[in-house]
Formats: C-alpha cells, sequence, structure tokens
C-alpha cells in the first residue's frame, strides 16, 4: 500500500518524468523493491571478521566472504565452496576439492592458494582453529582447486569447525588479503559471497551497503543457515544503524526501512498492532545470559560460596528482568549448553531447580569462609541485558547479607577491568554480568565461557581438571553418543564447581514489514531466500 | 580590527594546545579498552592482550602523546582504531549533517523566538506575554528526547508528511534535504528558542524604560520603529551573546537529537567513539568542537560592533 508521501514523491516524480519525456515512474518502485534496507543491532564499525569478532561484523561478512562448509539448522555441516573431501582411513589427512566456477568480487577465480591463506589467517583467532593447529603437520595446496591437511591426529570435527555460524568463521578470502596478520585489520574488503561489500557508501555509525554479486554460483538446493543455495533476490541490501529503538520502531511503522534485527520486546505489542508488521522469534537458539564469579579471589575462590549464590539465586527473577511477562520467551536453564539442540543435557544441574532457598545459602556461605568482605560487582549500564542482570544480582546478594560493591559503569569499562586478575580492592573485580548467543554455546567447540582452563580460561579463570576432561573427550568422541556423555560430564562438573552462574535462557525477536518474506530463523540474519514485493 | 581579529585567532593556538593535552590525558587515565571492544565476547585475555600491542596502546604516556602531537602539527587526525579510516575522513562524512541541523535549528530559533521575545515584552503582562514565557519555561523543562518522540509520531507516523529519520545530503535536492531536517530542527530548537525569547525580553523590558525610548516616541515615531529600530538594535549585544552561548548548547543538544532521528552527524560520531574508546577519533571531535567554540566567540565579539558602536577593538 503506498502511503501518503510515497504518494506525493511519486507523483512529483512522475510529473518530472514526464515533463522530460521520459516514462521512468514504474521504476522507482521496482528500484525500491530491489533494495532491502534493514536495521542491524549494532554499528558496524570494523569490516574484518577475523580481526574483530563481534557479532554484527560476522553478521555483515557472511554476505560478503563464504564459507568452505556451512552448518544448516541442523547444526550439521554442509559443504559449501568446496564440491567434496576425502579422508584418509587413519583420519589424518584430507584432502578437500573447491567447486568450480568460483570467483572473488574482483572477477578473479578462487583458488587453494586463496583458501590455504584464509584458514592459515582464521586459525589463530578461533578456539577450534587454535586447536586444529596446535595437531596440524601441513596445510598445503595441491593444485589450483585442492588442498590437502594433514593432521598429527585426528580431529573428527573438522568440517564442524571451518562451517560454524561462531565468531570468527573461517571465511575464503584472496591471498592477498588473507596475508595479512590476524591481529592486524584489513583494508581490502573483496569477498567472495553472494553479496559484495560497497566500499565508497560506508559510513561507520550510519550505514553500509551490500550489493549483489551477479557472478556468485549459488549451490543447488534450498539455503538453510550458512548451507545449500544462496540465491539472493535483491540488488542491494542497506544496512541502517539507529541507536535508537524506539526510531527504528516508527521507520518500520512508516516503511522506512523494511526489516529489524532485534526490536526490544517493550515495543512489540505496538508492531504487534500494526497490520504491515509481521514479528517473530529471531533465533530459536537464543541466549543464555550469565554473571561470572572471579575464581582467584575471596570471596569466589570458594567454591562452597560460588554454590552458595547458585543455591539462592532465581532465574525466574533474571528472565523477568530482561523479558517482563512474555513466558514464550525464557526458559530456566538448569545447565549451560542452549536447550532444543541434540547434546542439551541437566546433568547435574539440581542446584538451580526448585524453590530457592535462602537459609541453607546463607549457610553455606559461613562454611565457604565467607566474612563480610567486600564483593566487587561489575555492571556496564549501557547495555540492557547486564544492567538488568545486574540489578537482580545487587539484591540477591543484599539479601544473603553479602556486603556488595556495585560497580556501575559502561561496557568498555567492564570488557578492560574484567581483564585484571588484580584483588578486587586493586582494580580487579569480583564478578561481572554478560551474556552469550545460543549458538555458541551448542556444544563445547567454542564455548570459550564454559572452559576451566586456568590462565586460558575465561575472565574468572576457573582451574577445574574435570571440565576440561569432559571438553577433551567431547573433541575425541567418535559418534553422538560419545558426545552426550562428553557433555553431561562438562554439564555436571560446571555446575559442581560452578564456572559461572547461568541465569537462564531467553529469546528475542526479529520483525519486518509484510512485504518482505523468505526471512529464516537462525543465530543471524541470513539475506539470501529473503523477497520484497 | 584586523589587528585584533589576528591576535584572536593566534591566541586559538595556545587554547588548541591545552585542550589538546587535557583530551589526550584524560582519555589516557580513563578507564575502558579498545582492545577488548574489537576482540569481541569470546576472545580470551590472550587475544586482548595481542590486539592492544599491535594498536601500539600497551607504550608509554609520554611515547604515545609525543607521536599524537608531532601529528597533529602536521594536520594529521590520526586513523579511526575501528574502522581503520582516517579522522579526518570519518568528521568529513559526518560534519555536514551536523552542520545543516545546526543551520536550521539556529535559523528557526532566531526568526522565531526574537520576535516572540519583542512581543512580550511589548505586551508585558498581558495574555501574549504570559503565554511567550509559558512556552519558554515548556521549552526549557521538556527533555528534546520527549520532543522529538512526540513530533515524530504525530507528524511522521499520524500525519505522515514527514520522515522519521535518517538524512539526505543537500547534494540530492533542497526538499529531501529539508524535509528529514524540519522535526530535528524543531525538537532541537525549543530549549533554544526558550532561551533566546527570555533573554530578549528581559532585555528589551530594561531598554524600553530608557530615556532614548521616551524621546523617540516623542519625536512620532511608531510602535514598530521604537521596537525594532530602536529598542530591539540597543537590546542586540546580551541576545547575540546568548545566541553564541547556546551554539555550545547545540552541540551538546545535537549528540541526543542524531541520535532519537537517526541523523549520521557529529554527535552520534562522538558518542559512538566515547563507548568504544575509540580515542583517535574522540580527540579529533573534541579538537574540532573546542576550535568551533573558541571562533564562534570570536564572531560573536567582533559583531558586537555591529550594534553598539561604542565597542572598538
Amino acid at each position: 500500500m503506498m502511503d501518503r508521501r510515497s504518494f506525493l514523491k511519486a507523483t512529483a516524480a512522475s510529473g518530472a518524468v514526464l515533463g522530460a519525456g521520459g516514462v521512468a515512474a514504474p521504476a522507482l518502485s521496482q528500484g525500491a523493491a530491489r533494495t532491502l534496507r534493514f536495521v542491524p543491532q549494532a554499528n558496524l564499525a570494523n569490516f574484518d571478521p577475523i580481526w574483530g569478532t563481534q557479532y554484527v561484523v560476522r553478521n555483515a561478512a557472511a554476505m560478503v566472504w563464504d564459507t568452505l562448509y556451512g552448518v544448516d539448522d541442523k547444526l550439521d555441516p554442509q559443504p559449501q565452496m568446496v564440491e567434496g573431501e576425502t579422508v584418509s582411513q587413519d583420519g589424518l589427512t584430507w584432502t578437500f576439492r573447491l567447486r568450480e566456477g568460483l570467483r572473488f568480487h574482483d572477477g578473479e577465480p578462487v583458488l587453494a592458494k586463496d583458501v590455504v591463506a584464509s584458514i592459515t589467517r582464521w586459525m589463530p583467532r578461533d578456539p577450534m582453529g587454535q586447536m586444529v593447529r596446535a595437531i596440524q603437520q601441513e596445510l598445503v595446496a595441491v593444485d589450483d582447486r585442492s588442498f590437502r591437511w594433514v593432521l598429527r591426529r585426528p580431529y573428527p570435527k573438522l568440517k564442524y569447525a571451518l562451517g560454524k555460524t561462531n565468531t570468527p568463521i573461517c571465511f575464503i578470502m584472496p591471498e592477498r588479503i588473507a596475508r595479512t596478520d590476524p591481529f592486524t585489520q584489513i583494508t581490502d574488503y573483496v569477498g567472495s559471497g553472494p553479496l559484495s561489500f560497497v566500499r565508497n557508501e560506508w559510513v561507520p555509525g550510519a550505514k553500509a551497503v551490500f550489493q549483489k554479486f551477479d557472478r556468485y554460483v549459488p549451490r543447488q538446493g534450498a539455503a538453510s543457515w550458512l548451507a545449500g543455495g544462496k540465491h539472493v533476490s535483491v540488488d542491494r541490501v542497506e544496512w541502517v544503524v539507529m541507536p535508537d529503538a524506539a526510531t527504528a520502531a516508527a521507520a518500520l511503522q512508516n516503511g522506512e526501512v523494511d526489516w529489524w534485527e532485534n526490536p526490544i520486546s517493550d515495543l512489540i505489542p505496538l508492531m504487534r498492532r500494526n497490520r504491515n508488521i509481521a514479528v517473530d522469534i529471531a533465533d530459536p537458539l537464543g541466549n543464555i545470559g550469565s554473571f561470572r564469579m572471579n575464581h582467584l579471589h575471596a570471596p569466589f575462590n570458594s567454591q562452597k560460596v560460588r554454590q552458595a549464590i547458585l543455591m539462592a539465586m532465581s532465574q525466574e527473577d533474571y528472565m523477568r528482568a530482561l523479558v517482563g511477562n512474555e513466558d514464550a520467551l525464557w526458559k530456566p536453564l538448569p545447565g549451560f549448553f542452549t536447550p532444543g539442540t541434540p547434546a542439551y543435557t541437566e546433568a547435574g544441574g539440581d542446584i538451580l531447580k526448585g524453590p530457592r532457598n535462602l537459609d541453607a545459602a546463607k549457610r553455606m556461605l559461613t562454611e565457604g569462609g565467607y566474612s563480610g568482605q567486600p564483593v566487587t560487582c561489575i555492571v556496564a549500564q549501557d547495555q540492557p541485558i547486564t544492567k538488568a542482570q545486574g540489578d537482580v544480582t545487587a539484591d540477591l546478594l543484599r539479601r544473603l547479607g553479602m556486603n556488595v560493591d556495585f560497580v556501575a559503569t559502561d561496557w568498555g569499562t567492564t570488557g578492560q577491568r574484567r581483564a585484571m586478575k588484580n584483588p578486587p580492592g586493586q582494580g580487579g573485580w569480583s564478578m561481572f554480568h554478560t551474556w552469550h548467543a545460543g549458538a555458541d554455546c551448542v556444544n563445547p567447540a567454542a564455548y570459550n565461557a564454559v572452559r576451566a582452563n586456568g590462565d586460558g580460561a575465561w575472565f574468572g579463570w576457573p582451574n577445574i581438571p574435570s571440565v576440561e576432561a569432559g571438553v577433551t573427550e567431547w573433541f575425541d568422541a567418535p559418534n553422538p553418543d560419545a558426545e552426550k556423555i562428553a557433555m553431561d560430564k562438562i554439564n555436571r562438573e560446571a555446575i559442581e564447581h560452578v564456572v559461572y552462574a547461568p541465569t537462564g535462557f531467553f529469546l528475542g525477536y526479529t520483525a519486518w514489514r509484510r512485504n518482505v518474506s523468505g526471512i529464516q530463523k537462525g543465530p543471524l540474519p541470513f539475506f539470501w531466500g529473503v523477497t520484497k514485493s | 580590527m584586523f589587528a585584533y581579529t589576528v591576535r584572536r585567532v593566534l591566541a586559538t593556538i595556545p587554547v588548541m594546545a591545552i585542550v589538546a593535552l587535557f583530551v589526550f590525558s584524560l582519555l589516557y587515565l580513563a578507564p575502558g579498552d579498545p582492545a577488548a571492544v574489537i576482540a569481541g565476547d569470546q576472545a580470551t585475555p590472550q587475544d586482548v592482550e595481542r590486539i592492544r600491542a599491535s594498536l601500539g596502546l600497551d607504550r608509554p604516556y609520554l611515547v604515545r602523546f609525543g607521536e599524537w602531537a608531532f601529528r597533529i602539527i602536521q594536520g594529521d587526525l590520526g586513523v579511526s582504531i575501528f574502522t581503520n579510516l582516517p579522522v579526518t575522513t570519518m568528521i568529513a562524512q559526518r560534519i555536514e549533517p551536523t552542520l545543516s541541523l545546526m543551520v536550521i535549528t539556529l535559523c528557526l530559533a532566531v526568526c522565531i523566538a526574537i520576535p516572540m521575545g519583542v512581543i512580550a515584552a511589548w505586551k508585558q503582562g498581558t495574555i501574549i506575554d504570559r503565554a511567550v514565557m509559558g512556552f519558554a519555561v515548556l521549552g526549557f523543562s521538556v527533555p528534546v528526547f520527549v520532543v522529538g518522540y512526540v513530533l515524530a509520531y504525530v507528524f511522521a507516523l499520524e500525519l505522515d508528511w514527514l520522515p522519521v529519520q535518517g538524512y539526505t545530503p543537500f547534494a540530492r535536492g533542497f526538499w529531501p534535504w529539508l524535509e528529514n531536517l524540519i522535526l530535528p530542527a524543531i525538537a532541537l530548537g525549543g530549549v533554544y528558542i526558550a532561551l533566546i525569547a527570555r533573554i530578549t525580553r528581559a532585555t528589551m523590558l530594561e531598554v524600553l524604560q530608557q530615556d532614548y525610548i521616551r524621546t523617540a516616541r516623542a519625536k512620532g515615531v511608531g510602535q514598530k520603529g521604537v521596537l525594532f529600530l530602536h529598542a530591539l538594535k540597543n537590546a542586540a549585544v546580551p541576545i547575540v551573546t546568548v545566541i553564541g552561548i547556546g551554539i555550545a548548547l547545540l552541540i551538546g543538544g545535537a549528540v541526543v537529537t542524531e541520535s532519537v532521528f537517526a541523523i549520521p552527524g557529529l554527535g552520534r560520531l562522538t558518542v559512538d567513539a566515547i563507548l568504544r574508546r575509540d580515542y583517535p577519533v574522540i580527540q579529533g571531535v573534541v579538537l574540532l568542537f573546542s576550535f568551533v567554540y573558541v571562533l564562534v566567540n570570536l564572531v560573536i565579539d567582533l559583531a558586537y560592533t555591529l550594534f553598539d558602536p561604542r565597542i572598538r577593538y
């Protein structure tokens, strides 16, 4: 339906065109239909998916660079740029062959040497890549379309590593770009994917434009997440950065944008009332809320004190603070892995279930040696998710009789302070809040937050050998049953020793104009298969 | 006056140097780490450390300041840590929307506020005066973002007369450029209109009591002549001063307005840079704002001579 302003504009444009002797008025609406205007979750401040591993960079990069494999909505890696692979009987030598006709956006063919350089740059930045690099004997191009990867011991999850959605994704870039140090930002954005990046229209903080790459050769078949035929139906995708949620909602209602990646739940009722707008769950894998305790310093260097917190915390309180009264948007999570995925487990999760017991938790605090020392609780106020969780935690700790030193700050400062290992009174911290994309938590492959390898672990530095043993067993697991056993072990040990405190599982929405169709639910916005009428 | 202008322009150099030192030191001392932001939430502490080293953020204060100051002297504001684009390029991309917003707001405010203030003074004590002052109180009291949301709701969503958000460069046509700026300019201009209207009224009331106004009336000058030729000209100095001060308010207000109306201007660039700790961009933008502020003050000082011939530099 044409709105008043569009009608006025179209009338004026028609008049102008007729006056000039032209007949291009229909082209105006056709042009609009060929451009998809999208409001991303955040500003695209840089465009190197290996150097900067923020989700927004990954989401944009997935349009511009293709991958060797891509996971589908069943979380299975499917061939994408590769035609196929052969694996030696001992599982040590993998030989891959690229599909025919693959081209970069500068018209050059994608060659095996480009792939080798891209993998080499990706490995040091990715947890799975680092594991493969540690057992790698050789990675070489055999000919223009084939490359060989020789390992010192089998790594059954290799295809998953090359096709996963977790950041950083192993994107394939031209060799000259991929030779850049992985800790230095690239400046050339020639891609291999279905859309190219229009660099001269990029205004960081405001706009990023992607254009259909006509020479891209999609696979046969339907697209499913990063797998299948990536057929792009629009000519341009324009990312319009909007820092204000109310403005984004108004722009979507007004038809100034077509798709809003992550509307806040407060505005959902408003959009549901608009018959031109569709609203649905964005990603069935959702998010896991968390707060991490510092295992290096008192009081949370005591396992009993950490357990006391788990015993007292109510995940419902956290989730209601995040999503309000929409029960469909959250689930309790007595564990660390994403609900609804094949390896989901609640093993050992009893402490997080049932009525909360503050008295028992208080006794446990005393047994754990807590004697009133300040708990430095870092809460980023500029992130709604961390702020809401932080407020609930502060209240919980006070009810437990703990001495809370509530540090209200911003995310940038949290990022710096959480890396400090000093005692809390000397610039360090006791706890901070964050959340993890459910797609990152389906298994231990790229799930840094559940690792417990001391200095090598994520912030909080838990050192729990039994958790690490479970992780090793999962990587070595020859089949899904063995994987499940390993996951149960990780979950049980991680809860017993409280690697971190899961605050619950929550989902988010996405919203789009009804003249847009083909939007897939998934961990990132997929632009292939999306059409606009 | 030429010598005075040159002296004032030269005096901006030490001012800018002090601002530069202050900004750099403040950012050095402020908490926050761009490397942690770049690395993302899944990064290990080792990754963050390596990125920090690659950005040179692990080097001593004096080394970093020396390098930065040397570049600034050459007119090089550096390169953004995040976008890898020159800061000058990023400022150039963003200056037109902010400048447009400020100019439209300023024009709107001056065109509305001065007649309002003059009329309020002329009709002192009447309902018109009270209405003007009531509007001024409202303008001061209601935050810019509230006005912005209300305007967007009424004029964009309900009436569909104007767009909700965005900016169209002037090069693409006058109306597309203007239609994106009308609502933000009204939202941002509210405080400014209130401020100028109040000052104009107060100054006019004072001037209207002067003997020369009575003399002008005695000579048979009409009401309009008295108000606009005799009174307003003599009331102009404080009004012009407030307009100058108001430009600083506009810079601050633009940050909120640009966010509410998704205008890709310098205000949003500044906020984004601060949240990410993009030091070169913050330093560049603050230096630019300081320079503009010093320049505006100079222009205001020079403008005094136009309204009051007794002022000589």
